[in-house]
């Protein structure tokens, strides 16, 4: 059978319920994100209705990552009573077309407190060993 | 002396525009340029508008077996050969438009605009998203019908600012051109032995392919060029491209007409001589004889391009040229820099054009068409 196209066919039922969400292409130890519009029960597998975007996570050489939205169409689903999953949620409030997610703030703040321990236990070591010196 | 004479001996910065306020200083080996970008005054509405166009076409002067020369890097794997045809006058007529319309398309013009401003609009500044990752979010609106110009691209800095893309940015995403520089134009030597070797049509398609011309680094280039070859004099080798007329609107803007003139007198093309005399008249309105030429270019544009020099004049011809003569005598004597070269330049084509004129005249005598 041949692979449904990672674009959208565009065939969707009016009345089932969609969402906005993260479809992983790529290959092995390197994902790719389409931001698709699909029906909520399907399986990544299956076709699609639409695909609204991509997100790659992996930064490039300039340490960036490039994200592509294709607002009309995403203001089109949600208009359709699409409903959005966290990680797109968290992208289009990093992007600022939704307010920012609050999963973004906890993990910027569980980062912040990560690398306030390591400074303290690295600060820590070094005192330790020039007293033991 | 002349202004030619003192760069050219190994003095270590030569001031060459007091215009502009932006000055950055390039030395070289042996010539040092100053690139003076169009700072202040817009030139685009100057440059877009009709009158202007129709002269710089003109004084381009379109030579078609230059024009729709064979080109070797272009993709065509199998040469097309000539094809001959046996038209009549009225095909041959359809014919000539037809190549008249294709030299205009080759001939178009890499318009001159005023340097784009930097773009630095932050829309919202997030502190609390410290930390959330190390590297930097760019989003790019890809609706449909919108072109790349006017596409939404923003970016989340690690620190929590979203802010719009720079120009740079913008560019690089829009998947424009090689995202690597050539290295011409980042090795000052390497760019200044391309001018010295005089591959000023290379540089300056190289240039517009890999810059929008609305880029700061564009517009050194370009000046950097259009200096360069204003001092050799080697306005030949841009002719008949469709470089020479931002060349020629260049020297006109910054009122460095004077070698183009001193040349053009010295080939004995005294109509494009007025013709720049009107073109420097419709940018800055600062000469005395500037009514008068605005009115002759009226008069010249209907002529055809002159390619070769004339042997037979006509007596329109004659009056024509001796008018635009006493309309370049005045501007050398009232606006030029270089009075005594440019005077005996105008005397030397005078003495030609005089033995031209007895000779045209005696030849229609001696056929009895007098």
């Amino acid at each position: 059978m041949p692979l449904p196209p990672a674009s959208g066919t565009g065939r969707y039922f009016v009345k089932a319920a969609k969402s906005i969400r993260l479809i992983r292409q790529g290959c092995t130890n390197r994902p790719f994100y389409h931001i698709s519009v699909t029906h909520r029960r399907r399986l990544n597998s299956q076709a699609v209705i639409e695909q609204l975007g991509s997100y790659d996570p992996m930064p490039n050489t300039n340490n960036e990552k490039l994200v592509a939205l294709n607002l009309e169409r995403i203001k089109f689903w949600l208009g359709q009573g699409a409903h959005v999953t966290n990680p797109v949620g968290e992208l289009l409030g990093l992007a600022g077309f939704f307010p920012i997610h609050p999963r973004s703030y906890m993990t910027a703040w569980r980062n912040r407190r990560t690398e306030r321990e390591n400074q303290a236990k690295a600060e820590k070591s070094t005192e330790s060993t020039t007293t033991e010196v | 002396m002349s202004l030619l004479k003192l760069v050219q001996n190994n003095t270590k910065s030569a001031f060459f525009r007091c215009n502009e306020p932006k000055i950055f200083l390039i030395s070289s080996r042996k010539l040092s340029i100053v690139p003076s970008i169009y700072d202040g005054e817009d030139p685009a509405p100057k440059f877009f508008s009709s009158g202007i166009q129709i002269l710089l076409k003109r004084l381009t002067r379109p030579d078609f077996a230059k024009v729709f020369r064979k080109r070797n890097n272009s993709n065509i794997s199998v040469l097309r050969t000539p094809k001959y045809k046996f038209v009549t006058d009225e095909e041959l007529r359809m014919e000539k438009l037809k190549a008249d319309k294709s030299a205009d398309r080759l001939l178009q013009m890499p318009p001159v605009v005023k340097v784009h401003k930097p773009i630095d609009d932050v829309l919202s500044i997030d502190p609390a998203l410290i930390g959330y990752d190390s590297a930097k979010y760019l989003f790019t609106d890809i609706s449909f019908g919108v072109d790349n110009e006017h596409r939404t691209i923003i970016e989340r800095d690690p620190d929590g600012t979203l802010r719009s893309c720079d120009h740079a940015e913008r560019k690089r995403l829009n998947q424009g051109r090689k995202i690597r520089e050539p290295l011409i134009f980042q090795d000052e030597e390497k760019f200044h032995s391309l001018l010295d070797r005089l591959q000023y049509e290379y540089v300056l398609d190289r240039a517009c392919v890999q810059y929008e011309p609305d880029e700061p680094t564009y517009h050194k280039l370009t000046s950097i060029t259009y200096q360069h070859i204003d001092l050799k004099s080697m306005y030949d080798l841009l002719r008949s491209t469709r470089h020479f007329g931002p060349l020629a609107f260049y020297l006109t803007w910054h009122k460095s007409v004077d070698n183009l003139m001193l040349e053009l007198l010295q080939s004995a093309d005294v109509r494009e001589a007025v013709l720049l005399l009107a073109l420097r008249q419709a940018l800055h309105g600062d000469l005395s004889s500037g009514e008068e030429s605005s009115a002759l270019v009226s008069q010249i544009l209907p002529t055809p391009v002159q390619l070769t020099k004339k042997e037979q004049l006509s007596e329109e011809d004659i009056q024509l040229d001796t008018k635009c003569i006493e309309c370049v005598d005045k501007y050398i004597n009232t606006n030029s820099a270089m009075k005594s070269q440019q005077g005996l330049a105008l005397q030397g084509f005078r003495e030609h054009y005089q033995q031209l004129v007895e000779l045209s005249r005696g030849l229609k005598k001696a056929h009895g068409a007098a």
